[in-house]
Protein backbone atom coordinates (compact mmCIF):
# COMPACT_ATOMS: atom_id res chain seq x y z
CA UNK A 1 0.00 0.00 0.00
CA UNK A 2 1.40 3.91 -1.17
CA UNK A 3 1.99 6.24 1.89
CA UNK A 4 -0.38 8.34 0.46
CA UNK A 5 -3.35 5.71 0.42
CA UNK A 6 -2.89 4.64 4.29
CA UNK A 7 -4.96 7.70 5.84
CA UNK A 8 -7.81 7.10 3.89
CA UNK A 9 -7.69 3.75 3.51
CA UNK A 10 -7.58 3.59 7.95
CA UNK A 11 -10.89 6.24 7.48
CA UNK A 12 -12.63 3.42 4.80
CA UNK A 13 -11.74 0.37 7.22
CA UNK A 14 -13.08 1.93 9.78
CA UNK A 15 -16.45 2.74 8.16
CA UNK A 16 -16.87 -0.32 6.70
CA UNK A 17 -16.58 -2.40 9.65
CA UNK A 18 -14.64 -5.95 10.50
CA UNK A 19 -17.01 -8.21 9.16
CA UNK A 20 -16.73 -6.51 5.73
CA UNK A 21 -12.86 -6.66 6.00
CA UNK A 22 -12.89 -10.41 5.93
CA UNK A 23 -14.58 -10.68 2.06
CA UNK A 24 -11.78 -7.88 0.78
CA UNK A 25 -8.66 -8.77 -1.35
CA UNK A 26 -5.23 -9.12 0.35
CA UNK A 27 -2.27 -7.19 -1.36
CA UNK A 28 0.31 -10.29 -2.20
CA UNK A 29 3.24 -8.38 -0.96
CA UNK A 30 1.97 -6.18 1.89
CA UNK A 31 -0.81 -8.53 3.22
CA UNK A 32 -2.99 -5.77 3.21
CA UNK A 33 -6.72 -5.21 2.01
CA UNK A 34 -5.88 -2.31 -0.65
CA UNK A 35 -8.01 0.51 -0.93
CA UNK A 36 -8.65 -0.01 -4.53
CA UNK A 37 -10.17 -3.26 -3.61
CA UNK A 38 -12.25 -1.77 -0.94
CA UNK A 39 -13.83 0.54 -3.15
CA UNK A 40 -14.17 -1.92 -6.04
CA UNK A 41 -15.89 -3.87 -3.41
CA UNK A 42 -17.99 -1.07 -2.40
CA UNK A 43 -19.06 -0.74 -6.33
CA UNK A 44 -20.99 -3.90 -5.81
CA UNK A 45 -23.21 -1.89 -3.39
CA UNK A 46 -23.95 0.75 -5.56
CA UNK A 47 -21.81 2.93 -3.78
CA UNK A 48 -21.56 5.91 -5.71
CA UNK A 49 -18.98 7.39 -3.68
CA UNK A 50 -16.56 4.67 -4.00
CA UNK A 51 -16.43 5.36 -7.50
CA UNK A 52 -16.14 8.67 -7.43
CA UNK A 53 -12.77 7.89 -5.67
CA UNK A 54 -12.12 5.16 -7.86
CA UNK A 55 -12.08 7.82 -10.96
CA UNK A 56 -10.62 10.42 -9.37
CA UNK A 57 -7.65 7.61 -8.50
CA UNK A 58 -7.21 6.13 -12.11
CA UNK A 59 -8.88 8.29 -14.22
CA UNK A 60 -5.81 10.34 -15.69
CA UNK A 61 -4.02 6.94 -16.30
CA UNK A 62 -6.62 5.66 -17.98
CA UNK A 63 -7.36 8.22 -20.40
CA UNK A 64 -3.47 8.72 -20.90
CA UNK A 65 -3.24 4.94 -22.09
CA UNK A 66 -5.81 5.36 -24.07
CA UNK A 67 -5.36 8.63 -26.35
CA UNK A 68 -2.12 7.36 -26.39
CA UNK A 69 -3.67 4.51 -28.56
CA UNK A 70 -6.46 6.26 -30.10
CA UNK A 71 -4.77 9.66 -30.87
CA UNK A 72 -8.00 11.59 -30.87
CA UNK A 73 -9.12 12.90 -27.67
CA UNK A 74 -13.22 12.58 -28.44
CA UNK A 75 -13.00 8.89 -28.96
CA UNK A 76 -10.91 8.33 -25.86
CA UNK A 77 -13.40 10.14 -23.52
CA UNK A 78 -15.86 7.94 -25.10
CA UNK A 79 -13.66 4.58 -24.49
CA UNK A 80 -12.80 5.86 -20.76
CA UNK A 81 -16.57 6.47 -20.31
CA UNK A 82 -17.01 2.74 -21.60
CA UNK A 83 -14.37 1.39 -19.31
CA UNK A 84 -15.57 3.28 -16.19
CA UNK A 85 -19.21 2.05 -16.49
CA UNK A 86 -17.98 -1.29 -17.55
CA UNK A 87 -16.08 -1.54 -13.88
CA UNK A 88 -19.20 -0.17 -12.18
CA UNK A 89 -21.53 -2.40 -13.89
CA UNK A 90 -19.13 -5.37 -13.23
CA UNK A 91 -17.25 -5.00 -10.44
CA UNK A 92 -17.41 -8.74 -9.41
CA UNK A 93 -15.06 -9.00 -12.43
CA UNK A 94 -12.47 -7.36 -10.44
CA UNK A 95 -10.80 -10.30 -8.23
CA UNK A 96 -9.37 -8.55 -5.51
CA UNK A 97 -7.23 -11.68 -4.02
CA UNK A 98 -5.79 -12.35 -7.00
CA UNK A 99 -3.79 -9.29 -7.84
CA UNK A 100 -3.69 -6.00 -7.68
CA UNK A 101 -5.99 -3.50 -8.99
CA UNK A 102 -4.48 -0.84 -11.26
CA UNK A 103 -2.62 -3.15 -14.14
CA UNK A 104 -6.28 -5.34 -14.47
CA UNK A 105 -7.62 -1.86 -14.80
CA UNK A 106 -5.08 -0.29 -17.44
CA UNK A 107 -5.36 -3.94 -19.20
CA UNK A 108 -9.31 -3.32 -19.15
CA UNK A 109 -8.85 -0.06 -21.31
CA UNK A 110 -6.04 -1.32 -23.58
CA UNK A 111 -7.92 -4.39 -24.43
CA UNK A 112 -10.83 -1.60 -25.12
CA UNK A 113 -9.14 1.04 -26.74
CA UNK A 114 -7.15 -1.66 -28.97
CA UNK A 115 -10.51 -3.07 -30.02
CA UNK A 116 -12.10 0.72 -31.28
CA UNK A 117 -9.27 1.10 -32.87
CA UNK A 118 -9.48 -2.46 -35.01
CA UNK A 119 -12.90 -1.95 -35.48
CA UNK A 120 -14.16 -0.32 -38.95
CA UNK A 121 -17.37 0.42 -38.15
CA UNK A 122 -19.96 1.91 -35.43
CA UNK A 123 -22.33 -0.85 -36.18
CA UNK A 124 -19.83 -3.76 -35.44
CA UNK A 125 -18.13 -1.62 -32.57
CA UNK A 126 -21.02 -1.48 -30.46
CA UNK A 127 -21.90 -5.42 -31.46
CA UNK A 128 -18.30 -6.32 -29.95
CA UNK A 129 -18.88 -4.04 -26.63
CA UNK A 130 -22.10 -6.51 -25.44
CA UNK A 131 -19.36 -9.57 -25.73
CA UNK A 132 -16.63 -8.53 -24.62
CA UNK A 133 -14.65 -10.33 -22.14
CA UNK A 134 -12.81 -8.61 -18.83
CA UNK A 135 -9.19 -9.63 -18.69
CA UNK A 136 -7.69 -11.66 -16.20
CA UNK A 137 -6.41 -10.08 -12.71
CA UNK A 138 -3.20 -10.55 -12.77
CA UNK A 139 -0.93 -11.32 -9.59
CA UNK A 140 2.05 -8.91 -9.11
CA UNK A 141 5.43 -10.42 -9.23
CA UNK A 142 7.68 -11.12 -6.32
CA UNK A 143 9.99 -8.71 -7.06
CA UNK A 144 7.37 -6.53 -7.19
CA UNK A 145 7.25 -3.37 -5.35
CA UNK A 146 5.10 -0.95 -4.05
CA UNK A 147 5.93 2.56 -6.01
CA UNK A 148 4.14 5.29 -6.05
CA UNK A 149 3.30 6.51 -9.76
CA UNK A 150 5.74 8.95 -10.26
CA UNK A 151 8.59 6.35 -9.44
CA UNK A 152 7.10 3.75 -11.87
CA UNK A 153 6.86 5.96 -14.74
CA UNK A 154 10.40 7.19 -14.22
CA UNK A 155 11.40 3.14 -13.94
CA UNK A 156 9.76 1.64 -17.15
CA UNK A 157 10.61 4.70 -19.01
CA UNK A 158 14.21 4.08 -18.27
CA UNK A 159 14.07 0.57 -18.83
CA UNK A 160 12.22 1.49 -21.64
CA UNK A 161 15.20 3.81 -22.66
CA UNK A 162 17.65 1.04 -22.70
CA UNK A 163 16.40 -0.69 -25.12
CA UNK A 164 17.43 -1.02 -28.99
CA UNK A 165 15.00 2.04 -30.34
CA UNK A 166 14.06 -1.15 -32.76
CA UNK A 167 13.04 -3.22 -30.04
CA UNK A 168 11.55 -0.42 -28.11
CA UNK A 169 9.56 0.85 -31.42
CA UNK A 170 8.46 -2.76 -31.96
CA UNK A 171 6.78 -3.16 -28.54
CA UNK A 172 5.45 -0.18 -28.41
CA UNK A 173 3.77 -0.85 -32.23
CA UNK A 174 2.15 -4.27 -30.46
CA UNK A 175 0.88 -2.73 -27.22
CA UNK A 176 -0.11 0.67 -28.05
CA UNK A 177 -1.53 -0.03 -31.66
CA UNK A 178 -2.42 -3.70 -31.16
CA UNK A 179 -0.15 -4.74 -34.39
CA UNK A 180 1.03 -8.51 -34.75
CA UNK A 181 4.47 -9.75 -35.35
CA UNK A 182 3.80 -9.83 -39.01
CA UNK A 183 2.03 -6.37 -39.20
CA UNK A 184 5.18 -5.01 -37.10
CA UNK A 185 7.59 -6.47 -39.60
CA UNK A 186 5.61 -5.31 -42.91
CA UNK A 187 5.33 -1.60 -41.15
CA UNK A 188 9.07 -1.61 -40.06
CA UNK A 189 10.35 -3.51 -43.29
CA UNK A 190 12.05 -6.26 -41.35
CA UNK A 191 12.14 -9.85 -41.13
CA UNK A 192 9.47 -11.65 -39.12
CA UNK A 193 12.09 -13.43 -37.08
CA UNK A 194 13.82 -10.29 -36.12
CA UNK A 195 10.91 -8.52 -35.08
CA UNK A 196 9.85 -11.94 -32.85
CA UNK A 197 12.72 -11.70 -31.70
CA UNK A 198 13.17 -7.63 -30.58
CA UNK A 199 9.87 -8.28 -28.90
CA UNK A 200 10.84 -11.31 -27.02
CA UNK A 201 14.36 -9.72 -26.05
CA UNK A 202 13.16 -6.32 -25.38
CA UNK A 203 10.22 -7.65 -22.75
CA UNK A 204 12.62 -9.96 -20.98
CA UNK A 205 15.35 -7.03 -21.07
CA UNK A 206 12.10 -4.79 -19.49
CA UNK A 207 11.55 -8.07 -16.96
CA UNK A 208 14.89 -8.23 -15.70
CA UNK A 209 15.07 -4.38 -15.17
CA UNK A 210 11.80 -4.83 -13.13
CA UNK A 211 13.62 -7.31 -10.99
CA UNK A 212 15.87 -5.37 -10.30
CA UNK A 213 15.77 -3.48 -7.04
CA UNK A 214 15.93 0.35 -8.22
CA UNK B 1 8.67 -23.15 -35.38
CA UNK B 2 6.19 -26.41 -35.02
CA UNK B 3 3.75 -24.61 -32.54
CA UNK B 4 2.52 -28.31 -32.91
CA UNK B 5 4.09 -29.80 -30.12
CA UNK B 6 3.36 -30.48 -27.00
CA UNK B 7 6.91 -29.40 -25.56
CA UNK B 8 6.28 -26.24 -22.79
CA UNK B 9 9.58 -24.86 -23.88
CA UNK B 10 8.15 -24.27 -27.32
CA UNK B 11 5.48 -22.59 -25.97
CA UNK B 12 7.23 -20.20 -23.16
CA UNK B 13 8.79 -18.50 -26.38
CA UNK B 14 5.79 -17.19 -27.60
CA UNK B 15 4.47 -16.41 -24.04
CA UNK B 16 5.75 -13.05 -24.04
CA UNK B 17 4.34 -12.28 -27.56
CA UNK B 18 1.06 -13.93 -26.56
CA UNK B 19 1.18 -11.17 -22.70
CA UNK B 20 1.38 -8.87 -25.42
CA UNK B 21 -1.12 -9.57 -27.97
CA UNK B 22 1.31 -9.40 -31.19
CA UNK B 23 0.88 -12.99 -32.00
CA UNK B 24 -1.08 -13.99 -35.21
CA UNK B 25 -4.30 -15.51 -34.72
CA UNK B 26 -3.01 -19.37 -35.57
CA UNK B 27 -0.01 -18.87 -32.69
CA UNK B 28 -2.37 -17.41 -30.27
CA UNK B 29 -5.04 -20.59 -30.77
CA UNK B 30 -1.87 -22.90 -30.46
CA UNK B 31 -0.99 -21.49 -26.96
CA UNK B 32 -4.44 -20.97 -25.64
CA UNK B 33 -4.92 -24.49 -26.47
CA UNK B 34 -1.45 -25.31 -24.77
CA UNK B 35 -2.57 -22.91 -22.01
CA UNK B 36 -5.94 -25.00 -21.52
CA UNK B 37 -3.69 -28.63 -20.76
CA UNK B 38 -2.56 -26.56 -17.11
CA UNK B 39 0.48 -26.20 -17.69
CA UNK B 40 1.97 -24.59 -14.71
CA UNK B 41 5.59 -23.37 -15.73
CA UNK B 42 3.82 -21.55 -19.01
CA UNK B 43 0.97 -20.05 -16.94
CA UNK B 44 3.32 -18.99 -14.44
CA UNK B 45 5.08 -17.28 -16.92
CA UNK B 46 2.08 -15.80 -18.67
CA UNK B 47 1.57 -14.35 -15.53
CA UNK B 48 4.83 -12.81 -15.04
CA UNK B 49 4.55 -11.45 -18.79
CA UNK B 50 1.24 -10.22 -18.41
CA UNK B 51 2.61 -7.77 -15.24
CA UNK B 52 5.43 -6.75 -17.20
CA UNK B 53 3.34 -5.65 -20.38
CA UNK B 54 0.70 -3.75 -18.18
CA UNK B 55 3.84 -1.63 -17.17
CA UNK B 56 4.00 -0.88 -20.25
CA UNK B 57 0.94 2.15 -19.83
CA UNK B 58 3.32 4.01 -18.11
CA UNK B 59 5.47 5.23 -21.52
CA UNK B 60 2.35 7.43 -22.59
CA UNK B 61 2.93 10.93 -21.65
CA UNK B 62 0.32 11.97 -18.99
CA UNK B 63 -2.81 14.16 -19.92
CA UNK B 64 -5.64 15.31 -18.00
CA UNK B 65 -9.47 14.25 -18.79
CA UNK B 66 -12.02 16.98 -19.12
CA UNK B 67 -14.17 17.31 -16.42
CA UNK B 68 -17.33 16.87 -18.46
CA UNK B 69 -16.31 13.15 -19.22
CA UNK B 70 -16.35 13.04 -14.94
CA UNK B 71 -19.77 14.97 -14.95
CA UNK B 72 -21.28 13.06 -17.49
CA UNK B 73 -19.75 9.29 -15.92
CA UNK B 74 -21.24 10.47 -12.45
CA UNK B 75 -24.42 11.47 -14.10
CA UNK B 76 -25.02 8.08 -15.52
CA UNK B 77 -23.77 6.13 -12.24
CA UNK B 78 -25.98 7.90 -9.98
CA UNK B 79 -29.15 7.62 -12.12
CA UNK B 80 -27.97 3.78 -12.40
CA UNK B 81 -27.68 4.13 -9.20
CA UNK B 82 -30.92 5.47 -7.57
CA UNK B 83 -32.67 2.96 -10.36
CA UNK B 84 -30.97 0.20 -8.78
CA UNK B 85 -32.29 0.86 -5.00
CA UNK B 86 -35.22 -1.25 -4.13
CA UNK B 87 -38.15 0.07 -2.80
CA UNK B 88 -39.17 0.92 0.53
CA UNK B 89 -41.14 -1.77 2.09
CA UNK B 90 -44.56 -0.49 3.42
CA UNK B 91 -43.79 -0.61 6.83
CA UNK B 92 -40.82 1.33 6.83
CA UNK B 93 -42.60 4.40 6.54
CA UNK B 94 -39.97 6.94 8.58
CA UNK B 95 -41.67 8.47 11.93
CA UNK B 96 -41.80 11.63 10.17
CA UNK B 97 -44.47 10.62 7.95
CA UNK B 98 -46.46 9.36 10.53
CA UNK B 99 -46.31 12.75 11.81
CA UNK B 100 -47.59 13.81 8.56
CA UNK B 101 -50.62 11.51 8.27
CA UNK B 102 -51.69 12.52 11.84
CA UNK B 103 -51.32 16.43 10.68
CA UNK B 104 -53.23 15.87 7.75
CA UNK B 105 -56.27 13.57 9.60
CA UNK B 106 -55.89 16.72 12.34
CA UNK B 107 -56.67 19.35 9.75
CA UNK B 108 -59.38 17.02 8.15
CA UNK B 109 -61.20 16.90 10.99
CA UNK B 110 -60.77 21.49 11.58
CA UNK B 111 -61.55 21.68 8.21
CA UNK B 112 -65.01 19.80 8.89
CA UNK B 113 -65.91 21.43 11.49
CA UNK B 114 -65.05 24.46 10.33
CA UNK B 115 -66.66 23.53 7.06
CA UNK B 116 -70.12 22.81 9.69
CA UNK B 117 -69.20 26.34 11.32
CA UNK B 118 -68.94 27.85 8.23
CA UNK B 119 -72.50 26.68 7.11
CA UNK B 120 -74.21 27.24 10.24
CA UNK B 121 -72.61 30.82 9.86
CA UNK B 122 -73.98 30.96 6.49
CA UNK B 123 -77.75 29.74 7.26
CA UNK B 124 -77.69 32.52 10.14
CA UNK B 125 -76.76 34.81 8.03
CA UNK B 126 -79.17 34.16 4.87
CA UNK B 127 -81.91 34.19 7.88
CA UNK B 128 -81.16 37.39 9.12
CA UNK B 129 -80.76 38.15 5.72
CA UNK B 130 -84.23 37.49 4.78
CA UNK B 131 -85.26 38.57 7.74
CA UNK B 132 -83.27 42.00 7.09
CA UNK B 133 -85.20 41.50 3.50
CA UNK B 134 -88.82 41.27 5.06
CA UNK B 135 -88.26 44.22 7.44
CA UNK B 136 -87.29 46.28 4.06
CA UNK B 137 -90.00 45.32 2.35
CA UNK B 138 -92.81 45.70 5.12
CA UNK B 139 -91.22 49.70 5.88
CA UNK B 140 -91.32 49.90 2.02
CA UNK B 141 -94.95 48.68 2.26
CA UNK B 142 -95.44 51.10 4.99
CA UNK B 143 -93.83 53.59 3.53
CA UNK B 144 -95.86 53.27 0.22
CA UNK B 145 -98.61 53.04 1.96
CA UNK B 146 -98.35 56.02 4.59
CA UNK B 147 -96.73 57.87 1.06
CA UNK B 148 -100.39 56.94 -0.32
CA UNK B 149 -101.92 58.28 2.66
CA UNK B 150 -100.77 61.43 2.55
CA UNK B 151 -101.77 61.98 -1.30
CA UNK B 152 -104.98 61.10 -0.62
CA UNK B 153 -105.03 63.36 2.53
CA UNK B 154 -103.46 66.42 1.25
CA UNK B 155 -104.61 66.27 -2.69
CA UNK B 156 -107.35 68.52 -3.14
CA UNK B 157 -109.28 66.50 -5.34
CA UNK B 158 -110.10 64.06 -2.70
CA UNK B 159 -113.48 64.16 -0.94
CA UNK B 160 -113.81 64.51 3.07
CA UNK B 161 -115.97 62.41 4.45
CA UNK B 162 -117.26 62.98 7.83
CA UNK B 163 -117.93 60.00 9.88
CA UNK B 164 -120.87 60.75 12.37
CA UNK B 165 -122.18 58.84 15.76
CA UNK B 166 -125.17 58.72 18.19
CA UNK B 167 -122.98 57.21 20.66
CA UNK B 168 -121.78 60.19 22.64
CA UNK B 169 -119.26 58.13 23.72
CA UNK B 170 -117.55 57.85 20.67
CA UNK B 171 -115.30 59.79 19.10
CA UNK B 172 -116.11 61.36 15.57
CA UNK B 173 -114.02 59.90 12.81
CA UNK B 174 -112.97 61.02 9.12
CA UNK B 175 -112.70 59.15 5.82
CA UNK B 176 -110.72 60.81 2.96
CA UNK B 177 -111.87 58.95 -0.81
CA UNK B 178 -109.75 60.04 -3.36
CA UNK B 179 -111.21 58.86 -7.15
CA UNK B 180 -108.20 56.99 -8.01
CA UNK B 181 -105.66 56.08 -4.81
CA UNK B 182 -108.50 54.75 -2.34
CA UNK B 183 -110.01 55.42 0.92
CA UNK B 184 -108.47 56.58 4.10
CA UNK B 185 -110.19 55.96 7.27
CA UNK B 186 -108.72 57.54 10.33
CA UNK B 187 -109.24 58.04 14.21
CA UNK B 188 -108.46 58.53 17.14
CA UNK B 189 -109.06 57.62 20.60
CA UNK B 190 -111.24 55.17 19.47
CA UNK B 191 -112.18 52.59 21.70
CA UNK B 192 -111.08 48.74 20.98
CA UNK B 193 -114.70 46.75 20.41
CA UNK B 194 -114.94 44.18 23.17
CA UNK B 195 -114.10 40.27 23.04
CA UNK B 196 -113.31 39.25 19.29
CA UNK B 197 -115.52 41.90 17.34
CA UNK B 198 -114.37 44.18 14.73
CA UNK B 199 -114.87 46.69 13.18
CA UNK B 200 -115.74 47.00 9.48
CA UNK B 201 -116.11 49.45 6.57
CA UNK B 202 -119.01 49.51 4.60
CA UNK B 203 -119.64 51.43 1.29
CA UNK B 204 -123.28 52.42 0.35
CA UNK B 205 -124.26 52.27 -2.95
CA UNK B 206 -126.59 55.23 -4.27
CA UNK B 207 -129.04 52.55 -6.17
CA UNK B 208 -132.73 52.07 -4.02
CA UNK B 209 -132.33 48.66 -2.50
CA UNK B 210 -128.68 47.88 -2.79
CA UNK B 211 -127.05 46.02 0.02
CA UNK B 212 -123.99 47.72 1.39
CA UNK B 213 -120.52 46.51 0.03
CA UNK B 214 -117.97 45.17 2.63
CA UNK B 215 -114.60 46.52 3.33
CA UNK B 216 -111.92 46.02 5.28
CA UNK B 217 -111.97 45.76 8.60
CA UNK B 218 -109.94 47.41 11.17
CA UNK B 219 -108.56 47.73 15.07
CA UNK B 220 -107.64 51.11 16.72
CA UNK B 221 -104.31 50.03 18.63
CA UNK B 222 -104.10 50.48 21.95
CA UNK B 223 -104.11 54.28 22.07
CA UNK B 224 -107.35 54.37 19.93
CA UNK B 225 -105.42 55.59 17.16
CA UNK B 226 -106.41 53.88 13.33
CA UNK B 227 -105.46 54.68 10.30
CA UNK B 228 -107.05 52.53 7.43
CA UNK B 229 -105.90 52.04 3.62
CA UNK B 230 -108.34 50.84 1.14
CA UNK B 231 -106.51 50.97 -2.00
CA UNK B 232 -108.74 48.94 -3.92
CA UNK B 233 -112.76 50.04 -3.09
CA UNK B 234 -115.12 48.03 -4.06
CA UNK B 235 -117.06 50.03 -5.51
CA UNK B 236 -116.24 53.81 -7.25
CA UNK B 237 -116.92 56.76 -5.73
CA UNK B 238 -120.18 58.09 -7.97
CA UNK B 239 -121.79 55.09 -7.18
CA UNK B 240 -121.24 55.20 -3.40
CA UNK B 241 -123.89 56.89 -1.40
CA UNK B 242 -122.38 57.05 2.22
CA UNK B 243 -119.36 54.83 3.68
CA UNK B 244 -120.63 53.00 7.45
CA UNK B 245 -118.65 51.52 10.20
CA UNK B 246 -119.87 48.64 12.48
CA UNK B 247 -119.04 46.23 14.85
CA UNK B 248 -118.45 42.53 13.05
CA UNK B 249 -117.59 39.38 14.55
CA UNK B 250 -113.88 38.70 13.57
CA UNK B 251 -112.73 38.77 9.70
CA UNK B 252 -116.21 40.78 8.87
CA UNK B 253 -118.74 39.81 7.63
CA UNK B 254 -120.65 39.65 4.08
CA UNK B 255 -124.02 41.89 5.40
CA UNK B 256 -123.32 44.00 8.22
CA UNK B 257 -125.24 41.84 11.45
CA UNK B 258 -125.19 45.31 13.70
CA UNK B 259 -126.42 48.63 12.98
CA UNK B 260 -123.56 51.15 12.31
CA UNK B 261 -121.90 53.16 15.07
CA UNK B 262 -120.58 55.71 12.52
CA UNK B 263 -122.15 56.47 9.01
CA UNK B 264 -120.68 59.26 6.73
CA UNK B 265 -122.81 61.10 3.71
CA UNK B 266 -120.41 61.31 0.39
CA UNK B 267 -121.10 64.94 -1.01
Amino acid sequence: MGDEEAPVFLALLANIGASFGASLGVDPQSGEVSLDAALVQSLLRQDVNAFEQLYDRHSRRVYTLVLRILQQAATAEEVVQDVFLQLWRNAAAYEAGRGPFVPWLLTLARNRALDHLRLKSERQRRREDQTDEMPPVVSAPEYEKELDERRRVERVRALMGGLLPQQKRAIELAYFEGLSHSEIAVKLKEPLGTVKSWIRNGLLRLKEGLQTPS
Amino acid sequence: MNIDMANGDQFRELIEAYALGALDPQQRASIEAHLATGCADCTKALDEARWVVSQLAYLAPEVQPSEMLRGRLLQTVRAEAHAAKPARPASAIPFWMWGAVAAVLLFTIYSSWETVQLNRTIQETNAKAQAEIAKRQELQEQFAIAQREAVILTDPRSIKIPLGTDNKQMPKMEAVWHAKLGIVVSGLNVPAPSGTLTLQLWLIPKTPGSKPIPSLTLRPDARGRFVLLVANPPDAIESTKALAITEEPAGGSAQPTTKPIWLGAIG
